[in-house]
């Protein structure tokens, strides 16, 4: 106890003397480390995260309904609705009918019969283009003309990749459409039934189910597919702020919603090699991470040893009026201690008040998804224990070299 | 009392040995206040560490108040100093980023004092040199003279039994250096244990004894 009031107190005092400039760099470099060490991981694992968020508030919401498996369809789809409608912990839902349709888009132009038909294989998705809104904002998608009136017949929603413009970037992943704009008219067909459309608008998305697929309102849907039965294929839900999917669902179940589909919630729907990647990035992120750690602590080193080093005299002058060896270290260790916690703390400052805001604010643009920066609390604290103590080490152990050395030499400076 | 008998020290380098103490008897008695003089490399500087245990001798035994202090392990000979012994060296040896106060303050409270009770003893100590306003200045703050009264704080401020002195006038102007004399000299007459290595015969005037080497060797003793 004697030795370490006596170390804080000589640790305190050198830092204290030190020149300010100095101090600052450390404690930057110590700051950069923690944001190196919590950073790129945090960026990796946000690329799927963001990707995993969009695909939840764009597509399949919070808890998604769909066909049990021996099913094609949800069963006895308005009565699962009618319940929906009475459960206060749901905010909003969307039915969902499923399909899949040639549109062309030159059928009118193209006067020679053997002319290249501009003709895509589309997934039309049929919505109440209301609780579609409500539930996955997919109005907020439209990037051209407007979005579904839910009065208005005879027009349609496209993504963004089913036009050339917009797709030319894959090369040939995929088909789409040539010469089509927010107006003009296109030939949706199924084995049956064929019937014109105006292109309404252009949904853009890093989401495919938006950016691939195209949505009409779900009454044409249900004529020009058949579905009669009025059976949807989806059921995405969107649960009220605060509410426990897991808990709603659990309710779902007691009532027998999941004699009639599947039910699962978001994150029982994540695919499992998108939690795969997640899990690699966060090694991948540490392992960047530990490279600058490693950096960190050959700064902390070298500095604390050019300071002991320096002071090898005062050293050897502690030691002759009688303090212990292992005071001394600890002023050293004291020393580490303070830039390596001094500089977390600034990186977790400028981590959780300022990038994790702001990144999430504005998502890094990413081809596939719109990266947030993923930073969770326990893996912080876990990091900045590993740097504290690397730092403690990497100043203790130049303290230690200079301290044991001979008394009497380190006086005279021999 | 310290006893010192057949003290030797050689230095290796590579194949050179230096002998730079060739066999050295002393006998320091209570009370008083030893001058060791002699010229550069007559061996003053390395008897003075021998005898205040921060050093080990080649050969020889080394008695200090009936403690055998070569029989001691590293970590028991610097609590022997820093219970039984004080210092003054030649360029004051301060911790540059304490204040004068806490410079003094260090070994008694590494001695188990706490805060207040060092603070109170530091600045009496600090009074007696005469360093009453110069509390919180840092050393470097301090001229040659005042920071050398503060080490002799230092080494004061615990009671030592004895206190070792190396050349603490050297880097002191005259004056200065007088001042330092004259302090050590009061503290004799209070009953110090002093043992000093100077070079200049005109800051022996307090003491009672002085031995001169020569070689490694005490070649002559002179009592006052």
């Amino acid at each position: 106890m004697r030795a370490l009031r006596i170390g804080l107190l000589l640790g305190f005092r050198q830092i204290q003397r030190a020149s300010t400039w100095t101090t600052l760099l450390i404690i930057f470099v110590m700051t950069l480390t923690f944001l190196n060490l919590v950073g790129v991981s945090g960026v990796l694992v946000g690329l799927i995260v963001g990707s995993e968020r969009a695909f939840r508030e764009q597509a399949i919401g919070d808890i998604m309904l769909s066909p049990r498996d021996a099913e094609k369809s949800i069963l006895d789809t308005q009565s699962i609705v009618r319940e929906l409608e009475t459960y206060p912990d749901i905010q909003s839902f969307s039915v969902r009918y499923k399909g899949s349709a040639t549109v062309e888009a030159n059928y009118k132009e193209r006067r020679d019969l053997s002319a290249e038909r501009d003709v895509v294989r589309a997934r039309i998705t049929g919505i109440d283009t209301e609780e579609e809104n409500e539930t996955t904002n997919l109005e907020k998608r439209v990037v051209e003309g407007s979005y579904l009136d839910p009065n208005e017949e005879g027009y349609i929603l496209v993504g963004s990749l089913t036009l050339d413009r917009y797709a030319s970037g894959f090369g040939d992943a995929f088909d789409s459409l040539r010469e089509v704009q927010v107006g003009d008219t296109v030939r949706l067909s199924t084995e049956e039934v064929s019937k014109e459309f105006i292109v309404k608008g252009v949904v853009k998305s890093k989401v495919e189910d938006v950016s691939m697929g195209m949505f009409i309102p779900e009454k044409e849907f249900r004529r020009i597919f058949g579905r009669l039965d009025r059976n949807a294929d989806q059921v995405a839900i969107r649960v009220a702020p605060g509410v426990d999917e897991s808990i709603l669902k659990a309710r779902m179940v007691a009532s027998g919603m999941d004699t009639k589909a599947d039910i699962k919630t978001f994150n029982e729907g994540v695919p499992k090699f998108l939690t795969d990647i997640k899990n690699t990035f966060a090694v991948l992120g540490t392992f960047i991470g530990s490279i600058g750690l490693i950096v960190a602590s050959i700064t902390i080193f070298i500095i604390i040893f050019i300071n002991a080093l320096s002071r090898r005299r005062h050293i050897g002058i502690l030691k002759a009026v009688g303090i212990e060896r292992s005071t001394i270290e600890l002023a050293y260790v004291t020393q580490a201690a303070f830039y390596a916690t001094t500089g977390s703390l600034f990186g977790a400052l400028i981590t959780f008040l300022f990038l994790v805001p702001y990144f999430d604010a504005h998502p890094i643009n990413f081809p596939f998804s719109d990266g947030i920066l993923v930073v969770e609390t326990g893996a912080t604290i876990i990091k900045t224990t590993i740097l504290l103590v690397i730092t403690l080490i990497a100043g203790f152990i130049p303290a230690w070299l200079i301290a044991r050395g001979n008394t009497l030499n380190a006086i005279l400076g021999r | 009392m310290i006893i010192a008998r057949n003290i030797t020290r050689t230095y290796t380098t590579g194949d050179i040995e230096t002998h730079v103490l060739k066999g050295v008897d002393v006998t320091i008695n209570t009370g008083e206040f030893v001058a060791i003089m002699g010229k550069s490399g007559a061996g003053k500087s390395t008897l003075l560490y021998q005898l205040s245990v921060l050093d080990e001798p080649t050969t020889g035994t080394l008695t200090i108040h009936d403690i055998n202090v070569l029989a001691l392990d590293e970590k028991e000979k610097t609590s022997f100093r820093l219970n039984t012994l004080g210092f003054v060296f030649q360029d004051y040896a301060l911790v540059p980023d304490l204040t004068a106060q806490e410079n003094v303050m260090i070994p008694l409270l590494m001695r188990g004092m706490d805060w207040n009770e060092s603070k109170l003893i530091a600045q009496a100590s600090l009074q007696n040199v005469g360093l009453s306003t110069k509390f919180l200045n840092l050393p470097n703050q301090l001229s040659g003279g005042e920071q050398q009264r503060v080490s002799i704080a230092r080494a004061l401020a615990g009671n030592p039994k004895i206190l070792f002195a190396d050349e603490p006038t050297a880097n002191l102007d005259s004056i200065s250096g007088e001042q330092v004399i004259d302090l050590l000299g009061d503290l004799h007459k209070s009953g110090q244990t002093i043992v000093m290595v100077t070079h200049e015969d005109e800051y022996t005037k307090y003491c009672n004894r002085i031995i001169r080497m020569e070689d490694g060797k005490i070649v002559k003793e002179e009592v006052r």
